[in-house]
Parts: C-alpha cells; sequence; structure tokens
C-alpha cells in the first residue's frame, strides 16, 4: 500500500518551482495505476518520490506503513531494496555488463550467494523472454530487448512495487505494446502494484486506474 | 710614531716671516738622542679615563731617525714596543712587538686620518710635517694666556693631500715655540691642540703637557712628558728588531 | 576574446575544482622550481654579499687555494709598486657558546692596516668604538664584534665570550662593537674580527695567512695588477676579485640547482600529463558546445585558440600561484641549503634574505605557459577536427579509436629501437640524453595500451571479490583508457622516478658504506674541529707528532685536506702519508696497478685521483695533471684512479712530503690513529687527554663516530632527493584525484542507476575507491617497469654529470614493496573526495543526467 499525505514537492533554482501541489493520495496493494498530464505536470516528480530517489519538500509518503521521510539514505535504500522495482525510460542499463550482469547487479548489492545469483537471474531473464541472450551486451539488443532486460533486473527480488516511468516513450509503437503486455502479464502474475507514468493514451487507459496531473495537482482519479 | 714628537720640542729661534718661523723651530729642536718617559690620557666624552704610560728613545736627527717606544702601563699593554726608522726620502718603517703574543710585526701602511691607536691625534696629527709641505701666512700678532705669539696660517699645498683645509698655529713670541694649533675640516673646527706646560730643558725649550681636543666628539687626550733628557748616548743596536724581541 | 569569457569561464566555473586540479601540476611544478632556485639563489646571493661586504674596498684578493701562504708573500706584494695598499686576512668559522645558535665567521685581519681597506664604523659613534686598539692588539684574547650579535646575546664591551679554539674552548674579550655597516650585515651579523697575529694561534695556521686583500693606486685597473702579480707571484697563487669568489661557491651548489631543475621539469612533465588528460577530457565532454560553436559558424581555427588559450590562462594561473607557492617554500630550504653546505662543503652560510630574482619568476611563468600549451596542443587540435554534424547528434562519446592506439604504439615501438640503438652507440652525452628521454616518451606512449590490457586482467579479479563493485570500476577504466592513462601515466612516472632515486640511493648506500669499512679504517680520529668538514682549525704538525708518540698508538696518519683549483675549479686534495696508508687501506681501483700506483704516490712521483674526480674532470691514469703551486707549476702523473668519496667533487690523494715541500703547509686537519692491541679508544682518549691537557683543542671520533657522522650527511644529502619523491607522488595522486572527479561526472548516471536499483552509499564509495585503487595498482606495475629502465638511467646521468659516482646496478625490491602500501594508500586517500561526491548528487538528477 502507498500512501501519500499532503506531499508538496518544490525545487529551488532561481525561480521556485512548486512540482508538486499537496498531493494526497492512496494506492492499495496490486493496483496497476497511470499517472498522466502534460510535460512538467508533476508526474515524474510523483513517481520519483514514491521510489524515494527524492525526498518531499513537505508532507509525508508510505510504503505498507513505512513513512520515508524518517528514513536514512541507507535505509532508504535497503527498503527500496525490497519493495520498489523500477524501469525508466532509457533503460538505464550499464553498457559494460552483460544482461547477465546487469540483472545480477540489484542481487549483488543485496549480497546473494553467488550461485541463488546466477539461478535468480536466468530465472528473470526466463521471465522476461531473453533467457537465451544473457551473454551479450545491451548495445547488441534492441530496444524492446534492453527494456526486457531492464524490467529482468526491476523485479530481481520479486518486489512488491513496479515503478515504470515512460516504459515505452522510447520505443515503437508495436515494441511498446509487448512491453506492455509484458509488464501487465507480471502485474496479474505476481500481484505486484504497478505505477506507470506515461504519455501514452493507449497505455494509461489499459490501465485499471488513471491519475491526471496538472500543474502539480492531482485533477484527476479514475478507476475503469 | 715618533714624528709627532718634535712638536714637544720644538725650537725657539722665529723668524719674522711664516714660513721661517716654522722652517726654524724644526732647526731649533735639532738634537742627536733624546729619551724620556710619557704619559698619556685619553678621556671620553663621559669623561671616563684612560691613561697609558711608556718609555721613548730616539737617536738620530731630523728625517733619518730611530726611535723605541715600550709601554710601561696599564698592565694589558705593558711590554708593547713600537720601533720606527725614519727614512728622508720614503714613508718610515714601523714594527709593533706584542709579548703576549710573543711575536712582532710590522704596520701596515695608514691612513693618515685614522685615529692613533684610540687617542685624539691622527697619524698625520704625529707626523713630521716638512716646511715644504704648506703654504704659510701670518695672520697678525695675538695674546694667549697673557704671551705675545705669533698667528700663523698653514694651508696644505695641493700636491700633499691632508685631512685637513687648514691649521691655524700659535707661536710664542718669545721663545718661538709653538703652544695652540686649532685644525679645520672644511670650514669647521674639528680639533684643538695646546701646550699646556713649556719649560726650559737642558736649555732646550720643550712642552711637557699637551692636550689634543676633538671637539666634534667632545674627547681630549693629554699628553705629559717626563724625565726628559737631551744628546745622551745610546746604543745603536737598542733601535733594532732583534732588540725589539728581546724586549730591550 | 569574448569566447573564452562567454564559453571557457563557463566551463570552468561549472567545474571549478577540476579546473584547480588541472593546474596543479603546473602549481607544483613552477613551486618547487622557484622554491628551489630562490634558496640556492639566495644562499648564494647571500654568500656573494657576505664576501662583498667584507671585502670592503678590495680591488683583488690573493689566495693559495685554501691553502694559505707563508707571511712573506705580504710584503712581497706590499712592495709591488702599483699596490696602494695589501693587508692579511684569515677567515674562520668558530662555535660561540652563546644563546643564540650559529657560527660566529671570524675575519682576522691586521687592524693597524685593514681600515684602509674596510669600514669599521668605530669612529663616528657614541657607544660603537673599540675601546683600546692599543690592547685589541696587544691582547690575543681581544675580539670585536657586531652590534647585531651584541644586542642578540646581551654582549657589553669587555665582557667575555667563549670560542672554540685550538687552544681549548677559550674565552676572548670583546673589546670592540661595531656599529651597524654593511661590513657589519655580512654573514648575518654573525660576524667578528680579530688580529690576524692572534688568528694565526688560534686558527693554528702557523705564520701563515689565507689570503691578502689588497687595493691597487689611484688610476690603475686591478685586472692589469693582478696580471702583474700573477706574475710575480708564480701561478700557485690566485689573484681574483672578490666577486669571483661567489663563482666558485657556485660551482659547489650547481649540484644542488641541477636537482632543482630535474625536480621541478620532473613534476611540470607530470604535469603536463594531467593536463593534456583534462584537455582531452574536456574536449570530448564539450563536444556539442564545439558543434553549436562551430554551426555557428566558428572556423577549425578559432576552435584550436579558444582551447590553447584556456590553456594558456590555467598555465598562466598556476604558475603564477606556483610562484607565490615557490616563494613561501624557499626560505625553509635556503635555511637546509645554507647548513648542507656547510656540512657537506665546510662553506658556511646563512642567506638573510630570500628574495625571488625576476628574471626566475618571469622564466617559471613561461615555463608553467609552455608546459601547459604543449599539453593542451593535441586536445585541441581535436577539438577543431570535431565534426558539427556528429558533435550535434546525442550519443555516446567517441572512444579512443583503434588507429589512434595503432599509431602510438607504432611510435613506441620506433622509440624504443631508437632507445637500443642509443645505448649501443650511445657514448655521446647528447645522444645518451637523447636516448633517456625518448625511453620515457616511448614508456609514455606505452601507458594506454598496457594500462588497458593490465586493467583487462584485472577485471576477472576484482569481479571475483567484489561482483558488482570491482567489475564497475575496471570496466570504468577499460571503457575510458583517455580518461585514466594521463593519471596513470603520471603515477607509473612518479613511480619510476622513486624506484630511480631509490635504487640509486641504496647503492649509494653501499657503496659508502663499502668505501667507509675500507677507508676509515682507524680505531680513532683527532679532529680540531667539532664538524669534521670545517677545515678552519687545524693541529699544528708539532701536535699530531705528539700524539704519534704516545704509547699505544701502533700507527699515525696525519691528514691534511685543502681545496685547491684544478681547471679552475675547487677539489678536494688529501694529503697524508701514502706509504702508511698503503699498509692499511687499500681503496678498490678502478684503473691502474694498485701496488704500483701507492709505491709511486709514496715516492712523491704522481697523485692518485679519485674516480669522480677522473670522471667529472675526464682525467685518466697515465696522464699528467699539472697542479699550481706557490713553488711554481707541479707536474703530477696520474698514477691510477681508485674509488674514494671523500668529495662529491672528486679528491686527490698526494703524499704529505711532497705537499708540505710545494704547500710550505705542515698542519693537520685529522690525525687518524691506529692502536696497539689491547688498548681500548677510550684508554688512548685519556692518554691523550693526560699528555694535551689543555695545550691543544682537539675532539676524538671513534670509528664509529666517523662513520655514523658521514652517514649522517649522506643521509642529509639524499633527505634533498626526498622532496622529489613527495612531490613526484603528490602531482600524480592529484592526477588520480582529477581523473576520479571527471570519471564520477561522466559515470554520474550509472552511478544513479546503481543506487535506484539498491545501492547502498557504501557500494557506491566502494566501486569508487577500486577504481582509484586500480589505477594506483596499474600505475604503480608499470612504474616498476620504467623504474628499471629509469634507474639505469638515472645511475648513468649520476656517474656522467652529478656526482661522478659510479654505482652497481640493483633493483630497489625493498623499495618497490614498500611502494604497494604507499602508492595504494594514497591513491585510495585521493578517492575519498570524489566518492563522497559521488554519493551526495540528486539521484533523480543522476538518472537524467545526459
Amino acid at each position: 500500500m502507498i500512501e501519500l499525505t499532503g506531499v508538496t514537492k518544490r525545487f529551488d533554482g532561481k525561480k521556485q518551482v512548486t512540482a508538486l501541489n499537496t498531493v494526497n493520495l492512496r494506492i492499495d496493494k496490486g493496483e496497476m495505476v497511470s499517472l498522466v498530464g502534460p510535460s512538467g505536470s508533476g508526474k515524474s516528480t510523483l513517481l520519483n518520490l514514491i521510489g524515494g530517489l527524492d525526498k518531499p519538500s513537505t508532507g509525508e509518503i508510505a510504503l505498507d506503513g513505512a513513512v520515508l521521510s524518517g528514513l536514512s539514505d541507507d535505509a532508504l535504500t535497503k527498503l527500496r531494496r525490497d519493495k520498489i522495482g523500477f524501469i525508466f525510460q532509457f533503460f538505464n542499463l550499464l553498457p559494460t555488463l552483460t544482461c547477465l550482469e546487469n540483472v545480477s547487479l540489484p542481487l549483488h548489492l543485496r549480497g546473494w550467494k553467488k550461485a541463488q545469483i546466477e539461478e535468480r537471474a536466468h530465472e528473470l531473464l526466463t521471465l522476461v523472454g531473453l533467457g537465451k541472450r544473457l551473454e551479450h551486451l545491451p548495445e547488441e539488443l534492441s530496444g524492446g530487448e534492453r527494456q526486457r532486460v531492464a524490467i529482468a533486473r526491476a523485479l530481481s527480488v520479486y518486489p512488491p512495487i513496479l515503478l515504470a516511468d515512460e516504459p515505452t516513450g522510447n520505443l515503437d509503437s508495436a515494441t511498446g505494446v509487448e512491453i506492455l503486455g509484458l509488464i501487465r502479464d507480471l502485474h496479474e502474475r505476481l500481484q505486484t502494484t504497478v505505477l506507470i507514468v506515461t504519455h501514452d493514451k493507449n497505455v494509461a487507459e489499459s490501465c485499471a486506474r488513471q491519475i491526471a496531473l496538472k500543474d502539480g495537482v492531482v485533477v484527476q482519479d479514475r478507476r475503469v | 710614531m715618533s714624528k709627532w714628537l718634535w712638536l714637544l720640542v720644538a725650537g725657539t729661534l722665529w723668524a719674522q716671516d711664516a714660513r721661517q718661523i716654522v722652517e726654524e723651530s724644526q732647526k731649533r729642536h735639532r738634537s742627536r738622542s733624546q729619551q724620556y718617559e710619557g704619559v698619556l690620557e685619553v678621556y671620553d666624552a663621559k669623561g671616563g679615563k684612560n691613561e697609558k704610560r711608556w718609555q721613548f728613545a730616539r737617536i738620530g736627527s731630523y728625517g733619518e731617525s730611530k726611535s723605541v717606544l715600550r709601554f710601561l702601563a696599564p698592565p694589558l699593554v705593558k711590554g708593547v714596543a713600537l720601533l720606527i726608522h725614519n727614512h728622508p726620502d720614503r714613508a718610515s718603517d714601523q714594527w709593533m712587538w706584542t709579548p703576549e703574543l710573543n711575536r712582532d710585526r710590522r704596520i701596515a701602511l695608514q691612513d693618515r686620518s685614522t685615529r692613533f691607536f684610540g687617542t685624539d691625534f691622527s697619524f698625520e696629527d704625529l707626523e713630521e710635517r716638512d716646511v715644504d709641505q704648506s703654504d704659510y701666512k701670518l695672520l697678525g700678532e695675538v695674546a694667549l694666556n697673557g704671551q705675545a705669539c705669533y698667528q700663523i696660517e698653514a694651508t696644505p699645498k695641493k700636491t700633499r693631500a691632508s685631512q685637513y683645509a687648514k691649521t691655524v698655529i700659535w707661536v710664542r713670541k718669545d721663545i718661538l715655540l709653538p703652544v695652540q694649533f686649532e685644525m679645520y675640516v672644511k670650514t669647521e673646527l674639528t680639533k684643538r691642540m695646546v701646550h699646556r706646560k713649556v719649560e726650559q730643558v737642558q736649555g732646550v725649550w720643550s712642552t711637557l703637557e699637551l692636550e689634543m681636543n676633538d671637539l666634534r666628539k667632545k674627547t681630549r687626550t693629554v699628553m705629559k712628558t717626563e724625565k726628559l733628557k737631551y744628546d745622551m748616548t745610546l746604543p745603536e743596536e737598542r733601535f733594532t728588531l732583534q732588540a725589539l724581541r728581546r724586549g730591550e | 576574446m569574448i569566447l573564452l569569457k562567454l564559453i571557457s569561464w563557463q566551463y570552468v566555473r561549472k567545474h571549478l575544482l577540476r579546473s584547480l586540479l588541472t593546474i596543479a601540476g603546473i602549481v607544483l611544478g613552477v613551486a618547487v622550481f622557484v622554491g628551489m632556485h630562490t634558496a640556492n639563489q639566495s644562499v648564494l646571493t647571500a654568500f656573494t654579499q657576505t664576501v662583498d661586504r667584507i671585502a670592503g674596498a678590495t680591488q683583488l684578493q690573493i689566495t693559495a687555494g685554501e691553502a694559505g701562504f707563508e707571511e712573506e708573500v705580504l710584503e712581497r706584494v706590499q712592495n709591488v709598486p702599483e699596490v696602494r695598499v695589501a693587508v692579511p686576512v684569515i677567515e674562520a668559522v668558530a662555535t660561540p657558546e652563546t644563546r643564540s645558535k650559529g657560527n660566529l665567521l671570524i675575519l682576522a685581519v691586521d687592524m693597524t692596516g685593514d681600515r684602509s681597506l674596510r669600514e669599521y664604523a668605530l669612529e663616528d659613534g657614541d657607544d660603537s668604538f673599540i675601546e683600546d686598539p692599543l690592547v685589541f692588539l696587544a691582547q690575543p684574547d681581544s675580539i670585536m664584534i657586531t652590534q647585531e650579535f651584541a644586542a642578540e646575546n646581551g654582549i657589553k664591551s669587555n665582557d667575555a665570550l667563549t670560542l672554540n679554539s685550538m687552544d681549548g674552548p677559550k674565552k676572548f674579550v670583546v673589546r670592540g662593537i661595531m656599529k651597524s655597516s654593511g661590513l657589519t650585515s655580512a654573514f648575518g651579523g654573525n660576524l667578528a674580527i680579530m688580529d690576524v697575529y692572534a688568528a694565526q694561534k688560534v686558527f693554528g695556521r702557523g705564520r701563515r695567512f689565507d689570503r691578502i686583500d689588497l687595493a691597487v693606486q689611484e688610476g690603475l685597473r686591478p685586472e692589469e695588477v693582478g696580471k702583474k702579480l700573477e706574475q710575480i707571484l708564480g701561478a700557485g697563487y690566485q689573484v681574483e676579485s672578490p666577486s669571483s669568489r661567489g663563482k666558485q661557491f657556485e660551482s659547489l651548489s650547481s649540484v644542488y640547482g641541477m636537482l632543482a631543475n630535474i625536480t621541478s621539469l620532473f613534476a611540470l612533465f607530470i604535469g603536463m600529463f594531467i593536463i593534456y588528460n583534462s584537455f582531452a577530457i574536456a574536449v570530448t565532454q564539450r563536444r556539442s558546445e564545439i558543434g553549436i560553436l562551430r554551426a555557428l559558424g566558428a572556423t577549425r581555427g578559432q576552435i584550436q585558440v579558444l582551447f590553447l588559450m584556456e590553456s594558456a590562462v590555467g598555465g598562466l594561473i598556476g604558475a603564477g600561484l606556483g610562484a607565490g607557492l615557490g616563494v613561501l617554500i624557499a626560505r625553509g630550504m635556503a635555511g637546509s641549503l645554507g647548513n648542507l653546505l656547510g656540512e657537506i662543503y665546510g662553506v658556511a652560510q646563512k642567506a638573510e634574505e630570500v628574495s625571488s630574482d625576476p628574471q626566475l619568476l618571469a622564466g617559471a611563468m613561461v615555463l608553467g605557459l609552455i608546459t601547459s600549451l604543449v599539453a593542451a596542443w593535441i586536445p585541441a587540435r581535436n577539438a577543431a577536427r570535431v565534426d558539427p554534424v556528429q558533435a550535434l547528434q546525442k550519443g555516446k562519446f567517441q572512444l579512443l579509436t583503434a588507429g589512434e592506439n595503432r599509431t602510438r604504439r607504432g611510435l613506441a615501438f620506433l622509440f624504443l629501437v631508437l632507445v637500443g640503438l642509443s645505448l649501443v652507440y650511445g657514448e655521446g652525452r647528447l645522444i645518451f640524453y637523447a636516448g633517456y628521454f625518448l625511453s620515457i616518451f616511448a614508456g609514455v606512449l606505452m601507458v594506454p595500451t598496457l594500462g588497458l590490457w593490465l586493467a583487462k586482467g584485472l577485471r576477472p579479479l576484482l569481479k571475483a571479490i567484489w561482483p558488482v563493485e570491482g567489475a564497475l570500476a575496471a570496466d570504468s577504466l577499460i571503457q575510458s583508457p583517455r580518461r585514466t592513462s594521463g593519471a596513470v601515466a603520471a603515477l607509473a612516472l612518479s613511480v619510476s622516478l622513486i624506484i630511480a632515486l631509490g635504487g640509486m640511493t641504496q647503492a649509494a648506500y653501499a657503496s659508502i658504506e663499502e668505501w667507509l669499512r675500507i677507508a676509515l679504517n682507524p680505531d680513532m680520529y683527532l679532529s680540531p674541529s667539532q664538524n669534521l668538514t670545517d677545515r678552519s682549525f687545524r693541529f699544528p704538525a708539532a701536535f699530531a707528532e705528539e700524539v704519534a708518540k704516545l704509547p699505544g698508538v701502533r700507527r699515525t696518519q696525519f691528514v691534511r685536506t685543502v681545496r685547491l683549483p684544478v681547471d679552475g675549479e675547487p677539489v678536494m686534495f688529501v694529503s697524508l702519508e701514502v706509504a702508511s696508508i698503503r699498509k692499511e687501506v687499500r681503496l678498490p681501483v678502478v684503473s691502474g696497478d694498485g701496488d704500483k700506483m701507492y709505491a709511486e704516490a709514496a715516492a712523491g712521483r704522481g697523485v692518485i685521483v679519485s674516480d669522480n674526480f677522473a670522471l667529472q674532470h675526464k682525467r685518466k691514469a697515465g696522464e699528467i695533471l699539472t697542479v699550481n703551486t706557490p713553488e711554481g707549476p707541479l707536474d703530477m702523473p696520474i698514477l691510477g684512479t681508485v674509488v674514494d668519496y671523500s668529495d662529491q667533487k672528486g679528491s686527490i690523494l698526494i703524499d704529505r712530503a711532497v705537499y708540505e715541500k710545494y704547500w710550505k703547509d705542515d698542519s693537520v686537519n685529522v690525525v687518524r690513529i691506529y692502536l696497539d692491541e689491547g688498548v681500548t679508544v677510550a684508554q688512548m682518549r685519556d692518554r691523550v687527554a693526560a699528555q694535551m691537557g689543555d695545550r691543544y683543542r682537539y675532539f676524538v671520533f671513534t670509528n664509529e663516530d666517523l662513520r655514523s657522522y658521514i652517514l649522517k650527511i649522506t643521509d642529509q644529502w639524499f633527505g634533498l632527493t626526498y622532496i622529489q619523491i613527495a612531490v613526484a607522488v603528490l602531482v600524480s595522486i592529484l592526477g588520480i584525484v582529477n581523473t576520479l572527479t571527471v570519471s564520477i561526472t561522466d559515470r554520474r548516471r550509472e552511478l544513479g542507476v546503481l543506487q535506484a536499483v539498491g545501492g547502498l552509499r557504501m557500494q557506491i564509495r566502494g566501486t569508487i575507491w577500486l577504481e582509484a585503487l586500480t589505477i594506483g595498482a596499474i600505475g604503480l606495475v608499470l612504474g616498476w617497469v620504467f623504474g628499471a629502465v629509469a634507474l639505469y638511467y638515472a645511475l648513468e646521468t649520476s656517474a656522467r654529470d652529478l656526482s661522478g659516482m659510479r654505482l652497481e646496478y640493483s633493483y630497489p625490491f625493498r623499495m618497490a614493496l614498500v611502494l604497494i602500501p604507499v602508492i595504494l594508500g594514497s591513491s585510495f586517500l585521493s578517492s575519498l573526495g570524489p566518492a563522497e561526491t559521488a554519493v551526495r548528487g540528486s539521484l533523480v538528477e543522476a538518472l537524467e543526467y545526459e
């Protein structure tokens, strides 16, 4: 369960920008939610805050009852490890590592045993349909394949929450549909809570719940 | 070293002409030999006094004399001796014997304005002044301490560099003995030398007490002459380096 | 140039720390250059000033090396009509027992005549005067000091001042205090005047003078009178102007200047890599900016000039900062240099004022500028070649092209071949040094390739131990050779320098210790001075002869060391009884017949020279060495060359009888004593004390004392080389910091991802640390290899141009091992800052970073 109470995020620059303004939101376990809105509406910011990559200026965010603002950086990271998987628009795969190594990365960071890691990485890559491309470097893969690797990496420990920032934004529409299908499939099979930030109407509408943001304020919260 | 001593025994015969007066004084005091004991009192500006005593002996005539001067007191300089051989044609040879070091040394040629061993005399003050080295002018006749004197101005000739621009000399008319000197550096009067005690010894008028005042530093040096004797017989051998080393 | 302000300044402002780090190499290089040269110059100036101030109105000085000459020479000089005034001088350094530290330079003159040359400022003051000149001359314990020294030590007129003299620690009486003047400021006011004849006794000179100072008759040219005097006196005497004595001193301190040059050039050379590195990275990072500029109409030339201007400004700023820093460190260096020269050459000197020569500063600026421009040349050219179309397309940075690497490897190979050839045909100095530099260039050119190999080789190992951090650290290096090879090269060069210096030091110590064992084998020594290199004090021959007669003494050797000019340079002559020496000491023979050379030398039919003399003066056994003595020129065959480290500038072994005959000098610097069996040094010490009472001043040195004394001096000398090591390590550490700073910027996104997928701060830091450690390890390994070559060249350079020491090649393995923790430790330290920066940044920005 994700709970946001009066979350405001301001960016201090030459001019102060309020990216999110007093957002109250509750997302239940197992929901699949899309976040839509024009550029600068604050949807990515919201995602980053939920993922603990950033901290709100005021207000509180709780994941399964754990309040993020009270946590140290490392505690936050540990929470993130266990509960959240990230999928980025630009994949953010490490170019020097093979598919297997990229997927293994979070597991290594958790200090898993080597055999365990290998088993899990295999399992994940098979899950996203790349069981045969283990030793390839990211640059040898197509966009869709790279995103699959990224998704496999995000799933490393089967986190209860998956955060996706424009997962199809950098893909052609056919591949986009494919990737969205994969995410939906995982959501259904693993009962994962999924939050997708997207510009794509089709992607948004394929989600059971659609939240629309404008100028940092939730303007619509619709369940289909 | 002995050069200045002629001042103490300056002659008495003076001519009217300024140059002749000076020349005459040199002739008058000539003696075959001379011996005395001297006391030198140096007073610094604060009135402190430093006294030295020595024995002096000279043989030979003006310009070719040989002298030995041996210090008797104070203890720190006792035994230090000077041997001077004067030459008519060149600078004198001078040696110094220092008993503590047990050796003699040649005294190098001096800058003539250098002070003579911490006294108010400079080496130039003590030189034998050849008459021809200066031009003379009789300034007039004045009284000094109740004595009638010639007042003569001596200006060094261009060829003979001197620290002084001029010297004014008072010469007693009666005995033709110089009794006071005033020395000028540029136009400033810097030194005054007064013959305070003048007596006849063996028929020769001699200065027995002399005071040199440095007017700038406000120091003075008094020199007294005792047991003065002229024309005694002194062995030539006494005026050699060997004798100096033996401490005779 | 408006571009510089609009474009470059913005970049610099954004990367301020990095920009500063970039010029750090220049700052340090220039600082060392300015610092060491300023120190050197200051000491030299101080020496010249002392000479000048002491010289007063002296126009010419007559010496016979350091041997001095008999008194009668003075009269001969005084009788020359062209000479207006000539006075004798003895100069010595004594240690006063006073509050203030430091030696007293004693100028012993003939006060009766000396004032024609020197102004003692005695007369025109009220309270500064000589108490009684007659007493001063009459009493041998008279001494005159400067007002400065008196004030510093609270000494008044007629106070006692204890100086260590030949007659034991001796009380002098201050019988004059000089007012401040040019003279009293000589030697920092630590100047004392005494009577030259008293000094003869105190300093064991016999009836000899060290020197005659003279002025010529007015209207005559000193040079002409000097020539005439040389004719009259013979070639054994040197008639020179006072200022030319500074030149002799210069030749003694020249080694130091050379060291300064090597150190600073090295620092600048390493700095060059850092600048090259930074600019190469900047060009890559600013590709799109360059693309925009080009699209807006900037020509290739303008782009190139822009980058060169940047580097010029950076170079000048670096040089400016370096010059400032250099002036600051010069003071400390001048002090230690003064001491060192005093210890090694017995020429005590202290620099009072440390000021930099504007010419030196200008030179330093030019040096910094050139370094910077050379370093930026290739990156600037690359910038000019950036294709605007490609540059404007977003994409990953161009990696080092294979072609570029091939060219480098090809050049490196070519250079190596040339180096090989230079070694085979490298008799000539030019070819030798060309080979030296080519070997460095070859090494540098191979760094990217070798570094890459090593990084690839290390990756599996790192990955096995730290699967994420290790692999990423290695990848970071493998992916950006351009980013890292500069730092690696700098580090490798530093390590090679340390290996070379370490190897040289090790070899030098080994051979010096070997020499000590062979040459310094007497049981004890008697010296008139506490400082064995100080030749101010000497024993009269009578003293040595008395010692020789003591029961329990098996053998004595009287040593007189004196510096005499050979080919215009002062060279140490060691005169002793060769026949006696030959029974106890066999110095390792370099050339010549060992037995024969000693026999011949003992018979006075030649000299034995040290190998370092032979090398530095290009002399061979069998040649005739002509030495000018006061008795006329003396032709001595060089009987052979031996290993002898008596003096850095070389030494000449001559039989005592010959020396006595030609220099009329029977004084003794050191008495070497071999004891009968069963007699201990302590017993003999007592016997000497009982015999001599307090008639003489002497110091007893045991064999062990002397060894440790010489090793201490050796340490001090090599201490100077530690400056080089420190600078080299510091510069290369800065290089690593620079590289890492760039690395974390480049890898910001990667590090962000790492954190996003669950990397803890510690793990992020870990990967940066590992990157630094890997750079350190690669630099270290390459440095070890380069060091093996550098050591060869260092030994050759030392033998050819520095000390003339021929040293064995032995790789300093222990040093190499010690470097592991040092280099890895400092690499680690250098990564701490960048690692912290890496974990502090905003994650969100990092992930969006492009």
